[in-house]
């Protein structure tokens, strides 16, 4: 054998069969032709702008938009800031994914559940519903449902299905509450909160005195008598306070020959198309994550429970769920991201989501910001949903559901 | 014999007739207490009338004239139009194609001999052999359509005797003719400039279902080794390496893949140098792989990890390199034990090719949305033509279940 020079060598090891040595070696020359690849798209990208002139940074952010927008859940005209109107499309964003995500989960629980019912029929038809839907592209379904909406009557000639529900092309409108003009809204919301804040705490605190002492405490009697109590003190007192009460039921009402409605809250056509989409795909996959997960109780919980006498479903919800609950978090909250992130396929049916209207900025503004701006947004939502999940699934695991 | 002498000398009791046979059954599984009763009428009452309606408007009221005029551009998309192929017919050219495809399928049902690819394979043949006899008049679908679609079956039989009687019908062999389909395909597609028959189409006029299948193929084969990849770098002991992979692959996950589809037609060009060869459909081919290849990063990660660690000790022990506990130990048990989740993946992939229309390529969905659009007459027939996609993607997406249960089965993937 030639000796090897002892320069080359570490701890008599030769430098090119030295196990830690060729590690760092790999590991500096991929690192840096990771950066050198990243340095050079982006002298590319700043060549390509220098030299087509291509605008770029953040200034355009103060300037005024001067685009309508579609819908919107803000209050927007078109002399707001290009910050604004982006903020108000992130808004139309979230509104869609917090109210899908709600819909979704419980439509998915209920098909999931249903899934797993012993009735023939009842768990073909969850069968058949999941196997539809998760299996056809979201895309399609939005262009079905969108034309659906499309084809009900105008406005004029729309359905009243009983008073104060009108359903058109124009969108389904409906009753809402109003926040009345002699303030006190905001004040009773916040007592209303406090209420409810303090109705939890009675709860836990009475729960456990029971446990303790042995003694009927009532928790849940508690826990909902004392927010309710509270909101409607608050609500009585602001109200003769007031002269009014803080809120009032706004009616939608048709106005004019043409009809257009005001007055109530009106949801769009593009988000009801968009909604009940997102809805019934995401329920699909959130079903199987159930089924899945109270499949993977063991039998013997649920024979042991039979034996001490609970019914199927003090069964499921106290003993099957919350041992299901642990295995169905984890891809529960990557279906939330998956819905939050499908909201981005709204353009298509013309509701104005964050990456329509971004999609519309870069016409008038530096594309290349607005990408940035575009990428932080989704990150932030995602990250949003995977803290508040993690969080949660370390409350279950750690309580024991 | 006491107890002998009590018991009567007779066979044994039936069953009461309320138990079985139908009656047994509808008892059993429709009211089993009164709660499942509850649920029985209620579905009934649901079910019945939506099935009631939906046949009567299927059969009675729908117009499905929308799906015979769109026809051939569901499939091909602009492909076969003057202004994709000028003065030629260039039919043939993606059906030449489709034949090499099924060749290769009934290839692969030759060398495994599997009931599943059996049927998939004859189950292609059949479907194709039923769009030969379309009454279309000849001026449409002309004879030449027809002939070449009746070629399939017997595609399918010559690659099954290719598959089963033949040298090629080896691993090795499948993967060379799989690789050389694909080549011919791209290259029958695009054409060969001076080639007389074969002129040049440009990438941007395909389309259809074939834009979609063309991109779901190559994301599906070059995902998943990239994905594999990925998941080793991230559960790697390099600190760098491990770096890199978890920030694309986060990066890629946490933004909707429409985003990175719209930013890939506007960004990426400015990213090379000028003249750069990369038209859009490359880069949506290599947006759509990335995507998946992020998310497959985490299907195996989720595999790796329920390893149990004595496997890998185990090989280690018995003398076998890092390199090689990895790829002939610790992989084939991840990914067997991870198909569901990885085929999951793969449906998803070929749904999300119907996300294109964002950089204007006309796939199924978007040449259908946009023929709508076009044609005011056929607005009311919309519901019609989406029913109709759906029902197209969901025969390949079911049929990709039904081979990854079939392949999990054969695996003993929880039985062993």
């Amino acid at each position: 054998m030639k000796e090897v020079p002892g320069f080359l060598t570490v701890n008599g090891i030769p430098l090119w069969r030295h196990v830690r040595i060729l590690q760092w070696v790999s590991q500096v020359v991929s690192g840096l032709l990771v950066v050198a690849l990243v340095v050079w798209f982006f002298s590319n990208i700043a060549g390509a702008i220098e030299e087509r002139e291509i605008p770029y940074g953040f200034s355009f952010l103060s300037r005024a938009y001067q685009t309508p927008i579609g819908q919107h859940i803000l209050p927007y005209e078109s002399s707001n800031s290009f910050l604004y109107a982006f903020w108000v499309a992130v808004v139309n964003t979230l509104v869609v994914s917090v109210v899908g995500v709600i819909l979704a989960t419980a439509l998915g629980i209920a098909v999931g559940v249903a899934g797993l019912s012993r009735n023939w029929i009842v768990s073909k038809a969850a069968l058949v519903y999941v196997e539809f839907f998760r299996n056809v592209p979201l895309l399609v379904q939005l262009f079905f449902w969108f034309y659906i909406m499309l084809a009900l009557p105008p406005v004029d000639e729309g359905y009243v299905v009983i008073e104060n529900l009108y359903v058109n092309n124009a969108g389904i409108s409906l009753p809402a509450p109003h926040a009345s003009s002699a303030g006190g809204a905001g004040i009773w919301v916040g007592i209303a909160v406090a209420g409810i804040a303090a109705g939890l705490l009675a709860r836990s605190l009475l729960t456990r005195r029971e446990i303790e002492t042995g003694k009927a405490s009532y928790p849940v009697l508690a826990g909902l008598a004392l927010p309710f109590l509270v909101g409607t003190i608050a609500w009585l007192v602001l109200g003769s306070g007031n002269g009014e009460a803080p809120f009032q039921i706004s009616h939608p009402a048709p106005q004019g020959t043409f009809g257009r409605i005001a007055g109530g809250l009106t949801m769009p056509a593009g988000m009801i198309a968009l909604l009940a989409g997102l809805v019934i795909y995401t329920s699909s996959f959130i079903a199987e994550i159930v089924r899945a997960g109270l499949g993977s109780v063991s039998r013997g919980q649920v024979e042991a429970s039979r034996a001490l006498a609970l019914s199927p479903m003090q069964t499921l919800r106290q003993v099957t769920f919350p041992q299901a609950l642990r295995v169905i978090i984890p891809p529960l909250i990557s279906q939330y991201l998956n819905l939050t992130k499908n909201s981005s396929l709204a353009g298509a049916i013309g509701y104005s989501d964050l990456t329509n209207v971004a999609k519309t900025m870069t016409q008038t503004a530096p594309a290349v910001s607005i990408y940035i701006l575009i990428m932080a947004a989704y990150l932030a939502m995602s990250l949003t949903y995977s803290l508040i999940g993690n969080l949660y699934n370390r409350h279950i695991r750690f309580t024991g559901g | 014999m006491a107890v002998n002498a009590e018991r009567p000398n007779t066979a044994p009791l039936l069953p009461p007739r309320s138990e079985t046979g139908v009656v047994g059954w509808v008892r059993e599984n429709l009211f089993g207490d009164w709660f499942s009763g509850v649920l029985t009428v209620l579905s009934l009452v649901v079910i019945v009338p939506f099935l009631w309606f939906g046949l009567r408007w299927m059969i009675l009221d729908a117009d499905w004239t929308v799906i015979s005029t769109l026809g051939g551009r569901m499939i091909i998309g602009q492909y076969n139009t003057e202004g994709a192929c000028p003065g030629q017919n260039c039919f043939w050219r993606p059906q030449v194609a489709l034949l090499l495809t099924t060749a290769l399928l009934g290839m692969g049902w030759g060398y495994s001999g599997a009931r599943t690819m059996k049927r998939v394979a004859l189950g292609v043949a059949v479907i194709l052999t039923i769009l030969a006899f379309l009454p279309y008049d000849f001026e449409t679908m002309g004879w030449d359509v027809r002939l070449l679609l009746l070629a399939n079956p017997a595609a399918v039989l010559a690659g099954w005797y290719v598959g089963c009687r033949t040298p090629m019908g080896s691993g090795r062999g499948i993967v060379i003719s799989g690789v050389l389909v694909f080549v011919l395909t791209l290259v029958l597609l695009r054409g060969l400039p001076g080639v007389p028959g074969l002129q040049p189409v440009n990438v941007g006029d395909w389309g259809g279902l074939m834009l979609n299948l063309l991109l779901a193929v190559t994301g599906i084969v070059l995902s998943l080794p990239l994905g594999i990849a990925l998941a080793l770098g991230r559960r790697s002991s390099l600190p760098v390496v491990k770096l890199l992979c978890v920030v694309f692959i986060e990066v890629f996950r946490g933004v909707p893949l429409i985003t990175l589809l719209f930013m890939s037609n506007v960004l990426v060009p400015l990213a090379f140098p000028e003249g750069f060869p990369l038209s859009r459909l490359v880069r949506a081919g290599i947006v759509i792989t990335l995507f998946s290849a992020a998310y497959m990063a985490e299907n195996v990660r989720g595999g790796l990890q329920a390893l149990h660690p004595g496997q890998a000790e185990a090989a280690r022990s018995l003398g076998l390199p890092g390199w090689q506990t990895t790829i002939f130990i610790s992989l084939p048990q991840a990914i067997r034990n991870v198909i569901p989740a990885i085929v999951g993946q793969f449906i998803a992939l070929f749904k999300d090719t119907s996300l294109v229309y964002i950089i204007g390529m006309l796939d199924v969905v978007e040449i259908s949305r946009a023929f709508i659009q076009g044609n005011p007459q056929f607005i009311k027939s919309a519901h019609e033509l989406f029913i109709f996609l759906a029902l197209v993607f969901w025969i390949f997406t079911y049929t990709m279940s039904y081979v990854s249960r079939r392949i999990e089965e054969n695996l003993g993937v929880g039985t062993r």
